[in-house]
């Protein structure tokens, strides 16, 4: 494919459009295999008071401000980010503020993930993922732990032999 | 001089063998063409018009000459026996297969060299003045700082996939030889009143269709805190940043839409969470290992009645070419690949062995690679630029053209490259056979012509003298005319002199455009030192008469 004719077609994965058009999940199986119910992040800062004890999750879209999450964070019972828009790279500062700055205990499922992005995400604070369909059968252990070394502070560099 | 560890080399031997399952993946049908075209880009590997394009890194275009002639081998077992030296030290080549590279990129890692991040959006290779450490006045050789955050930023999991490309360059001399300003993000080497070493952070710049200055978002980080600061930098580029227009990716927009101070201040704000944090410190002992690394291998040398040989050829090449050294002694050699016609910065493999065997005898094994495409020698015993520009002349790399008009900077233009508009290369030439008098060329001294063949900017039309940028207009191929940029003291966006010209009628336009100039000139001013004094009407009356 030409470069010019590559441009227009990740033009047409670009943005919040395509992800919006798209039907949120409205719950994940959590790491203990658990279905929890996942309100989008308006529904939680409009509801807080009720649903805060129910177990709720939140799933947080790449354009969603995280930030709103930060008062109520403790009661989040588990916080989705979708990566599915594979160029959007949003989902990894959500993760290391959620994580690293505000230390959420709770977990951060990476959902609609993408193989390839693994490492990117599990360094950045997710903690648990569900890939898209269509990755079956590739070991993921190339692409959540491919290399031997780090270069940089990241929410999460275990088992990798620091350099900086 | 600084090499990778083994484990750095085994980082970059992991790196090929996921991208080579990638490939595999994608030529099984099991990674979709969007998907794997972020991941080779990323790779440096562009599909291109003819073939496959894949860019290599020269971090801080500093290269020593055992990496040079693994290029060279590169370029005759992968190529057709040549590569292109970029703008933003990069070398390219035209002619990969896609079945070879992972080899390829496994050969390269053996003398720490890798495609890593040279496209796609993320941190690109990170620029530094070509001279760093070599000239008068410098603050601090910029290197060890290039290298420290190159690693800092190799695949960082938060910031490997931006809204768009990211290119940082770093300078530490007077002078601006990394062109710092036009850049997403630039780093001026300073010191406070109290003598205390940091950086001046500027953020926004930018060529392409909308060409800006970067504004100053920070006076004066220490180097310790450099590396909070661009985290802060960089996420709140990650998360505010356009995503929504294809036009709009840059942080420049970012910057310009909220206002340059907002930005800052959110900067500011995330930053003051994290400058504290000891993991975010810069590691002084990495630092200081990385500044022996960088020393120069030269002392000063007394050269007590030495006097140079006298040559007509050889004093135009020298005038031209050859710049004080810090070091007494010592020159520094400019040395271009290009022959008039040629694509600038071309270079075959047998130019890169030579340059290799007459930098292990001039210049310690040592070479640097020059936005304007060209290599610098960058030690080189006064008493032996004699003995090495015969050498060069032998081989045909010391035309006393270099550091005249004649010595353009073109991307490689419609004849290579499927994103460009029109032509670079038949222009360049044709400038080039219209300024063939050497008597003119040494009289119209030092002055840029840089030609783009599309809106990307590649050959940095809008900070040149004169700026050729290539469009289509009812099919055929047009060029719009920039005046009076220049980054080396200021950072300053070329004027449009007009509407754009004709292919047929471009070459007539530059030679006005240098005959107003030299009918203007008062004693040695520069190009842009006139434009300023007449202003654009005597260039606009000229071309458009």
């Amino acid at each position: 494919m030409s470069e010019s004719n590559e441009l227009t077609a990740a033009s047409a994965t670009l943005g919040a459009k395509v992800a919006e058009s798209r039907p949120l999940d409205t719950s994940v199986l959590n790491k203990d295999n658990e279905s929890i119910e996942l309100f989008s992040v308006e529904q939680w800062i409009e509801n807080v008071d009720e649903v805060s004890k129910l177990g709720v999750g939140v799933i947080v879209k790449p354009a969603d401000d995280v930030q709103l999450l930060k008062d109520t964070l403790n009661d989040v019972a588990l916080i989705a980010l979708d990566f599915n828009n594979f160029d959007d790279g949003r989902g990894y500062s959500q993760a290391y503020l959620l994580s690293k700055r505000w230390k959420y205990a709770g977990e951060i499922i990476g959902i609609n993930a993408h193989l390839d992005q693994l490492q990117f995400m599990l360094r950045s604070g997710v903690t648990s993922y569900k890939l898209l369909e269509g990755y079956e059968g590739f070991d993921e252990l190339d692409y959540s732990n491919g290399f031997s070394i780090c270069y940089q502070a990241a929410a999460n560099n275990s088992g990798l032999k620091k350099k900086f | 001089m600084y090499q990778y560890s083994p484990e750095d080399t085994k980082f970059l031997v992991e790196r090929v063998d996921q991208f080579e399952k990638q490939l595999k993946r994608h030529l099984d049908g099991d990674l979709d063409a969007a998907k794997f075209r972020s991941l080779r880009l990323r790779n440096g590997l562009y599909m291109e018009l003819h073939a496959h394009m894949l860019r290599v890194a020269i971090p801080y275009g500093t290269l020593n000459t055992i990496q040079l002639r693994a290029l060279a081998d590169v370029a005759d077992k992968y190529d057709r026996g040549f590569g292109h030296f970029t703008t933003r030290q990069n070398i390219q080549y035209n002619w990969i297969e896609l079945s070879e590279i992972a080899n390829l990129l496994r050969e390269l890692s053996s003398v720490g060299l890798h495609a890593i991040q040279t496209s796609g959006k993320a941190t690109r290779n990170i620029t530094a003045d070509p001279l760093s450490g070599l000239t008068e006045g410098e603050i601090a050789d910029a290197r060890p700082y290039c290298e420290l955050i190159r690693r800092w930023l190799n695949l960082h999991p938060e910031f490997s996939w931006l809204p768009g490309k990211f290119k940082i360059a770093i300078n530490g001399a007077k002078l601006d030889e990394t062109a710092l300003r036009v850049h997403d993000l630039g780093l001026r080497l300073i010191r406070n009143k109290e003598g205390e070493l940091g950086f001046t952070v500027y953020v926004g710049g930018g060529l392409g269709a909308a060409a800006m200055v970067a504004a100053e978002t920070a006076s004066f980080v220490p180097v310790e805190d450099i590396l909070s600061y661009l985290e802060s930098a960089m996420r709140i580029y990650n998360l505010k940043g356009r995503r929504d227009h294809l036009k709009k990716l840059r942080i420049k927009f970012l910057v310009r839409e909220l206002g340059a101070k907002e930005y800052s201040r959110l900067v500011d704000e995330d930053w003051k969470q994290t400058r504290d944090d000891p993991e975010l410190k810069l590691n002084l002992t990495h630092l200081s290992e990385l500044e022996k690394d960088f020393a120069l291998p030269i002392k000063p040398l007394a050269l007590d009645g030495f006097v140079d040989k006298v040559d007509f050829n050889y004093s135009i090449w020298k005038k031209n070419n050859v710049r004080a050294h810090k070091v007494s002694g010592h020159s520094i050699v400019n040395i271009s690949l290009t022959k008039l016609g040629e694509a600038p910065g071309d270079a075959t493999s047998e130019q890169m062995r030579i340059l290799a065997d007459l930098a292990d005898q001039y210049s310690y094994s040592e070479l640097r690679t020059t936005k304007r495409q060209t290599i610098v020698f960058p030690y080189v015993r006064k008493d032996q630029v004699f003995d090495l520009w015969q050498s060069l002349e032998k081989y045909g790399l010391a035309s006393p053209h270099q550091g005249t008009l004649a010595q353009i900077v073109a991307c490689p233009g419609g004849d290579y490259c499927d994103l460009a508009k029109a032509g670079s290369i038949p222009i360049a030439t044709r400038v080039q056979q219209r300024f063939d008098d050497m008597d003119k060329l040494l009289d119209i001294g030092d002055l840029n012509i840089n030609i783009s063949g599309c809106e990307n900017s590649c050959a940095h039309h809008h900070v040149a003298d004169i700026g050729l940028l290539g469009m289509q207009k009812n099919g055929e191929e047009y060029y719009q005319i920039t005046v009076a940029g220049e980054t080396l003291h200021k950072t300053v966006i070329g004027k449009k002199l007009g509407p754009s010209v004709s292919g047929d009628n471009v070459v007539d336009a530059v030679e006005d455009i240098v005959n107003v100039y030299l009918d203007n000139r008062e004693e040695e001013e520069k190009f842009t030192e006139v434009f300023k004094r007449i202003g654009i009407k005597p260039f606009k009356e000229k071309v458009y008469e």
